[in-house]
């Protein structure tokens, strides 16, 4: 492990999915490797003599493997600690909505009407108070409500696009 | 009741609890590919000689119980559950922007738990319709792997490609099972998991190679967004057909019963299609939103079941991607369960429980999934995935699957096994990322190699 010249950002990678840091991932492998492996064999030697037919003892030693992988997973989850960001609380502000609602009509089928909705759906639209800012998105006109909804924005277009990207892409 | 029996359905009951429990956690992690999970564990529970009713009941139970808590991670942060859950994430995250990922959890959930009532009767039924076929059905068994291997080949992401691959990758297949009979040993389950655990370890060669490794460099942690979350009941057990509406209820409950019936397609390509297929018949965005969320996860459920079900049920061979995948260990787990194409025989759940067994049991374990995972996941999924995210970290998923490839491959074939799977996982990977030539697609290849391939070389004399 010579990597801590660079500064630990420098060490984030994409791995399956996720982000990881490469040194701890390193670290990682060689624990998982290193538990599991010495479980199971250490079982499938130490079963032998125990257990009637040879065939259950190394079916046990695999569950003895199978501990050592999760006790591995548990040691690397209380060593390493993970490299995402988790924003509590976020409400979603009305300039985001709107970039949706915008990227909805866009899209094949389009918005559609608030007055094809069977009353449960718009009940429930209600609730989560949602219902208005579909109504008023049909009838209000667009560009207006986005320069309102997002004071200072110099350039509301351009944003949007870079929005309904990120959300096709995802 | 005859004691005997009410001992077996305790028993039973016993192995689904487990399933569930430990498979709706299982589920809360993200990227806990299905396979990987589900068929070691399977066969784990083969092995230890748990009767057949009870290794039945824990993996439908698992199954289910998984599907609906892979929700969590889709719904609240944005991250798949599972490979099924990738064709949920666009939806959510369009419900997610607009505040309100709560409603797309709660009828993802809703959807499954109606979608598993349904499937787990109706894949017994086309099962019990298609048995009389099944004598003939064994004997073309090698030809109609290979056609469905070519046809599942040409619905993946690669098309022609992927069709092309699948010589190569037989090719392959065939050449390391020649290696390793030379040392006498043979290996089935090292295949599949190297195909399942493939993209890990095609990106962790890709991050040793400078020459690839600054693609996948990046200068900060992702960011997650967590909403606030709003019950909208009272009492732990909300009741799904009041979370969707009577049209979201047909929907799921037409699209769970179309594929209950199409079992040998892929089940990511079902969920897309019959997500379209309901997208474009209801008008409204919102409401189209949340009745293609329903019927999308009611359909990743029912495939599942029926994928599994039917081959076994009728069949006993695993002539579909998830039966030749994730409940591969139910069909071929030797010593003690075995398919031998060739003499047109197997011995496995197809022969040690009967039709009404797979009914009872099968609505068992769904039960059972339904009162571990669906309450769970309704009322806690806010701080399970809170928890998991702040917690349990990357790496200490990628120690636990490194380990278990580890274990999983020395366990079946020492030294060999070891190879088998770390070639399996390095082409398997490279292929998917690159060409699209899927793990489903890669699943059928193995299972060309050991059934089509001996029955093509004699029919060419």
């Amino acid at each position: 492990m010579t990597i801590d010249r660079e500064l630990p950002t420098g060490r984030l990678v994409e791995v399956w999915g996720d982000t990881a840091d490469t040194t701890h991932l390193a670290w990682s492998i060689v624990l998982g490797v290193g538990i599991s492996v010495p479980a199971f064999l250490l079982a499938n030697r130490g079963l032998v003599a125990w257990v009637s037919s040879p065939e259950l003892a190394k079916a046990y030693a695999m569950l003895a493997g199978l501990a050592g992988c999760v006790l591995a997973g548990l040691i690397c989850a209380l060593l390493f600690k993970p490299k995402r960001t988790v924003v509590e609380g976020h409400q979603a502000d009305l300039g985001w909505r709107l970039e949706v609602l915008t990227q909805l009509a866009e899209q094949h089928g389009g918005l559609g009407s608030v007055a094809d909705l069977p009353p449960a759906v718009i009940s429930e639209m209600n609730a989560l108070e949602i219902y208005d800012l579909f109504n008023d998105f049909e009838t209000a006109p667009l560009a207006g409500r986005l320069s309102n909804a997002t004071p200072g924005a110099d350039s509301p277009a351009p944003d949007r696009r870079a929005v309904a990207a990120s959300v096709q892409g995802a | 009741m005859d004691p005997a029996l009410l001992n077996q359905i305790f028993y039973a009951g016993m192995m689904g609890l487990i399933g569930a429990i430990v498979f709706a956690a299982i589920g809360l992690v993200s990227g806990t590919d299905e396979t990987t999970t589900l068929a070691p564990l399977t066969l784990l529970v083969v092995l230890l000689g748990v009767p057949p009713e009870g290794v039945f009941t824990f993996f439908l139970a698992g199954a289910v119980a998984k599907h609906m808590t892979h929700a969590v991670p889709t719904a609240l942060l944005g991250i798949p559950g599972d490979t099924m859950a990738t064709p949920l994430l666009q939806d959510c995250n369009v419900l997610r922007n607009l505040g309100v990922p709560h409603i797309a959890l709660r009828k993802m959930v809703s959807g499954s738990l109606i979608a598993a009532f349904v499937a787990v009767p109706l894949a017994v039924l086309f099962a019990v319709m298609l048995a009389p076929l099944g004598p003939v059905i064994t004997k073309a068994a090698p030809w109609i792997f290979l056609a469905a291997a070519v046809l599942i080949a040409y619905f993946s992401a690669g098309r022609w490609a992927s069709v092309g691959v699948l010589v190569p990758f037989v090719v392959l297949i065939i050449a390391l099972q020649t290696l390793t009979a030379k040392y006498n040993v043979k290996l089935s389950i090292s295949y599949f998991l190297g195909i399942a655990i493939g993209p890990l370890v095609a990106d962790l060669f890709s991050l040793i190679s400078p020459a690839d490794r600054q693609r996948m460099r990046r200068d900060k942690a992702r960011t997650f967004q967590l909403a606030p979350d709003v019950k909208g009941w009272s009492g732990y057990f909300p009741n799904p057909f009041k979370v969707l509406d009577r049209r979201q209820t047909a929907w799921t409950l037409a699209t769970a019963t179309i594929s209950s019936a199409t079992f040998v397609f892929s089940p990511v390509a079902m969920t897309v299609v019959l997500g379209e297929l309901v997208g474009s018949r209801v008008k409204h965005a919102y409401h189209r939103l949340t009745t293609v969320l329903s019927a999308r996860n009611g359909v990743t459920e029912a495939t599942y079941i029926a994928e599994a079900l039917i081959p076994l049920i009728a069949f006993g061979l695993p002539l579909s991607p998830v039966a030749a995948g994730p409940a591969a260990p139910l069909f071929n787990a030797p010593p003690r369960f075995t398919v031998d194409v060739a003499a047109g025989t197997s011995h496995n759940l197809h022969n040690l429980l009967s039709h009404g067994e797979f009914l009872g049991y099968g609505l068992l374990a769904v039960v059972l999934a339904a009162l571990v995972s669906y309450p769970f996941a309704m009322n806690y999924a806010r701080s399970a995935a809170l928890f998991v995210s702040r917690k349990v970290s990357h790496e200490a998923i990628i120690a636990t699957f490194i380990g278990l490839i580890f274990v999983i491959s020395i366990w079946e074939g020492q030294f060999l096994g070891l190879l088998v799977i770390t070639t399996m996982g390095l082409i398997g990977g490279l292929l998917s990322r690159t060409l699209g030539f899927n793990s489903g697609v890669q699943f059928m290849g193995y299972y060309t190699a050991v059934l089509s391939v001996p029955a093509i070389i004699k029919w060419l004399g």
